[in-house]
């Protein structure tokens, strides 16, 4: 398979230069139109995806979003089995915000965005799952779409190695996508060889270095498949 | 406004997250939810929650008006003492 893209605008969060200082300020700006009674849910994990997302909006929120997280709010649930486990009763509310979808809904819920949204939870394959989704709603007809990743380190409970499925630190990267139009063109394809270079949370550094840096092809191999972005595409 | 309101008003203050609302600043009359405080339907699971872990209380949504008993603190505090002699 192989497929063109555009990538219009892309944010991550926190900023690749910024102190803590900056970072908190910048935090609060981006988060002040968020009426108080969803800011009061928005966990860590949430306000990074929150504002990574907000800086890659254009004029329209009104767009379809696809959302990719290896272990989504996963603190959360482990903090509610530990509770189970004590005898204790576990809070709704901690429940509610523990669902994969959690994020995607409190944002949906800001913007006032009812367009479709789908969460992936992407396991050995990483980011390429996200890129399929978005690519395929771009290919049946949508203008552009939001496409978010985002994971935090795991609970130390669960073993991370000798797995490649943790990093030390909370990030999301927010890509809008369209099939034409200005901005960086871009493929994505896949090839036949295999490999391990870890998991979404792992493929996130790289991905976001090769964003960053000059390199005009990055290849990311799973163990079924690897796949292969590149840079600066001829338009179909 | 009786103590056990007041009591209430922090209960649903702390258990909700609402930093920015003070006791003052919550109506013994005004409607918990959509309108006035604008509470939603997790605030009500979480709310019945933490009155039964503080009053031993049970709200129970088959027999109990529920809405009636959400409607406001002062309804909450009625029920409450009610279900308490």
């Amino acid at each position: 398979m192989r497929q063109n893209f555009v990538l219009q605008k892309w944010a991550v969060w926190p900023p690749l230069h910024a102190d803590r200082e900056q970072e908190l300020a910048i935090q609060n700006a981006l988060l002040a139109k968020v009426p108080a009674l969803l800011k009061r849910r928005l966990t860590p994990l949430a306000k990074t995806v929150f504002c990574a997302a907000h800086q890659c909006l254009d004029d329209s929120r009104f767009v379809p979003m696809v959302f990719s997280s290896s272990h989504g709010e996963l603190a959360k649930s482990f903090g509610m089995m530990e509770r189970l486990a004590a005898g204790e009763e576990i809070s709704p509310t901690a429940f509610s915000l523990s669902v994969h979808n959690a994020i995607a809904g409190l944002l949906s819920m800001a913007w006032g965005n009812q367009q479709q949204c789908t969460v992936v939870a992407p396991g050995e394959e990483g980011l390429a799952a996200g890129f399929i989704e978005a690519l395929g709603l771009l290919q049946e007809g949508a203008g552009r779409v939001l496409l978010v990743f985002y994971d935090e380190p795991l609970v130390g409970f669960y073993p991370a190695a000798p797995f490649k499925l943790s990093t030390a630190k909370r990030c999301a990267l927010a890509l809008g996508l369209a099939k034409t139009g200005d901005g960086q063109a871009m493929a994505l394809s896949s090839l036949p060889m295999s490999g391990d270079d870890g998991e979404q949370p792992v493929q996130l550094e790289t991905f976001i270095r090769f964003l960053v840096g000059p390199q005009p092809r990055l290849t990311l191999k799973t163990p079924r498949h690897s796949w292969h972005w590149e840079k600066n595409v001829q338009a179909d | 406004m009786s103590d056990l309101e007041n009591e209430l008003k922090q209960l649903i203050i702390e258990s909700l997250d609402l930093e920015d609302t003070s006791v003052d600043g919550i109506d013994s009359q005004e409607a918990l939810f959509n309108e006035g405080l604008g509470l939603d339907s997790i605030d009500a699971l979480e709310l019945g929650l933490a009155i039964r872990k503080k009053y031993n209380v049970r709200i129970d949504a088959e027999k109990d008006d529920v809405v009636k008993i959400f409607a406001s603190v002062a309804a909450l505090a009625e029920f409450i003492e009610s279900e308490r002699n």
